[in-house]
């Protein structure tokens, strides 16, 4: 019989620390997969509720043809603007069909732009019927603001002493508002629970530079939506699914509708 | 041991980035899939004969389009653009001009010691033409004394007259907002006045010419 000799000892104990370190790393693998499983779970049933909640909406409206569709959706688009007319502020209509967006008072356009990008939720897609009415058919509340720039900049001038100093304040008032190194987007949640998102953009090229530098508008969300994640896997808890239209336009023109849309401004959608 | 530690953190980052891509990828996109999206699809029937509903919401349709474009006014009417400082004067829906202008500085003149304030911006709405009149005289108000660090003159102190200031012409559009001309033209397009309106020689002209007593402005 062999003696066991001190490498033999040695060897023992390395194979018993190999299997403690395979066992760690299934630990951190199965982990990380349970932690990605529950977070998709409860992301889908974040989804299934706010479906829940816009059927639960549209429960009770009679049953629309489906051939009739498109025909009810026009008439719906112009009844919801004649219905904004009727508001003595200025109004915002955003046509995703003929991708126009058009600052509306009383009924007149006094803006109107060209839609040069836009993004849907799916859950916009997908609707149809009595869903699309109770989203669409009426005219949408503006109920908070975010944006990049001031949406109301207003100064206070301290009066000049004498008139030396009053020239001096009004060379230095005399400089143009400039959008230079600004990056124009705004988004405004609405009262029928989804996110309307405006981001200005002179061209597509400049769009793609700014997402490169991490200025973009998509950059600062996904930074937004990944802490949040971490948050909601914390405490296990449900993230919240909130629709959304992202709609691309020239930075001149957002900048516009931002400072021309009073507090809680009318929206009209057609998609 | 050190190298434990380093295929440890390995496994720990590729798990990490892993679930980040899932989250901010993968997850999302089968969020907006049609598995999960699913039966939104409800109380909508098939497509019946549905002819004379058809013709029906058709004339509903067209009836809705004149009432939405009798809002726009048939005679002159000019929009003005603050935030581009822009006008356009219109008749119906065809364009008769555009160009630059000036408008409200958005600013509050504070002052302390005469306790004062008065501020300085364009309102937004529709407004009307409440008054034409040519050569105007501005009389000025006492903002315009204490933005330039004068004293305020008596209520009917000549100083307050001036002529030239507005241009040849001047549109009241209530409030004591104005359309008028300007002598600051290198000033044109930026947001420098006290609220008023101002206009190029030319186009202001054309303006006074087109726009009648009653004519809308819009504001925005």
């Amino acid at each position: 019989m062999k003696e066991n000799s001190v490498e033999d000892f040695d060897s023992l104990f390395v194979e018993k620390r190999s299997g403690v370190r395979k066992y760690i790393i299934l630990i951190i693998v199965l982990s990380v997969l349970g932690l990605t499983s529950i977070y998709t779970y409860l992301s889908v049933s974040a989804v299934r509720d706010r479906m829940k909640v816009a059927h639960d909406l549209a429960q009770g409206s009679p049953e629309i043809n489906s051939s009739l569709f498109k025909q009810l959706k026009e008439k719906a688009w112009l009844e919801s603007r004649i219905k904004m007319a009727a508001n003595d502020s200025i109004g915002l209509s955003i046509d995703l069909e003929q991708l126009r967006i058009q600052l509306e008072l009383k009924g007149v356009v006094v803006m109107s732009s060209k839609i040069r990008d836009c993004s849907v939720s799916g859950f916009f897609r997908k609707m149809d019927g009595n869903v699309y009415f109770t989203m669409f058919g009426t005219p949408l509340t503006i109920e908070q603001f975010k944006s990049s720039i001031a949406k109301n900049p207003f100064k206070v001038v301290e009066a000049p002493k004498d008139t030396i100093a009053a020239q001096a304040a009004a060379d230095a008032a005399a400089k143009k508002d400039s959008l230079a190194d600004e990056n124009v987007f705004w988004t405004v949640k609405l009262n029928r629970g989804f996110d309307l998102d405006i981001q200005g953009i002179d061209s597509i090229a400049e769009a793609q530079k700014k997402y490169e530098f991490g200025k973009g508008f998509e950059f600062e969300r996904n930074l937004k939506n990944i802490v949040s994640s971490f948050q909601h896997i914390l405490k296990f808890s449900k993230p919240s699914y909130t629709p959304e239209i992202l709609i691309s336009i020239p930075e001149n023109e957002a900048k516009a509708i931002l400072r021309a849309l009073p507090r809680n401004a009318l929206v009209t959608i057609k998609i | 041991m050190i190298r434990n530690f380093f295929i440890y953190l390995t496994v720990l980052v590729v798990g990490i980035l892993f679930f980040a891509s899932m989250v901010l990828f993968a997850i999302p996109a089968f969020q907006e899939s049609t598995i999960v999206l699913a039966g939104l699809s409800a109380n909508s029937s098939g497509a019946s004969d549905a002819g004379a509903d058809r013709e029906a919401i058709e004339t509903d349709i067209s009836k809705l389009q004149k009432k939405l474009d009798s809002f726009t006014p048939t005679n002159a009417y000019m929009i003005v653009n603050t935030s581009d400082n822009h006008f356009y004067l219109y008749k119906g829906k065809q364009l008769l001009r555009d160009g630059v202008c000036s408008t409200g500085k958005n600013e509050k003149l504070v002052s302390a010691e005469r306790n004062y304030e008065h501020t300085f911006y364009t309102p937004f709405g529709v407004r009307k033409i409440l008054r034409k009149s040519t050569n105007p005289v501005w009389k000025k108000p006492d903002w315009a004394f204490i933005e330039d660090g004068m004293p305020i003159p008596s209520p009917n102190d000549p100083s307050r007259w001036e002529t030239g200031t507005l241009g040849a012409y001047k549109l009241e559009i209530g409030d004591g907002y104005m359309i008028h001309g300007t002598i600051y033209k290198r000033r044109m397009g930026m947001s420098v006045t006290h609220g008023c309106i101002r206009l190029l020689d030319e186009d202001l002209e054309a303006v006074y010419k087109t726009m009648e007593v009653g004519s809308k402005v819009y504001i925005y």
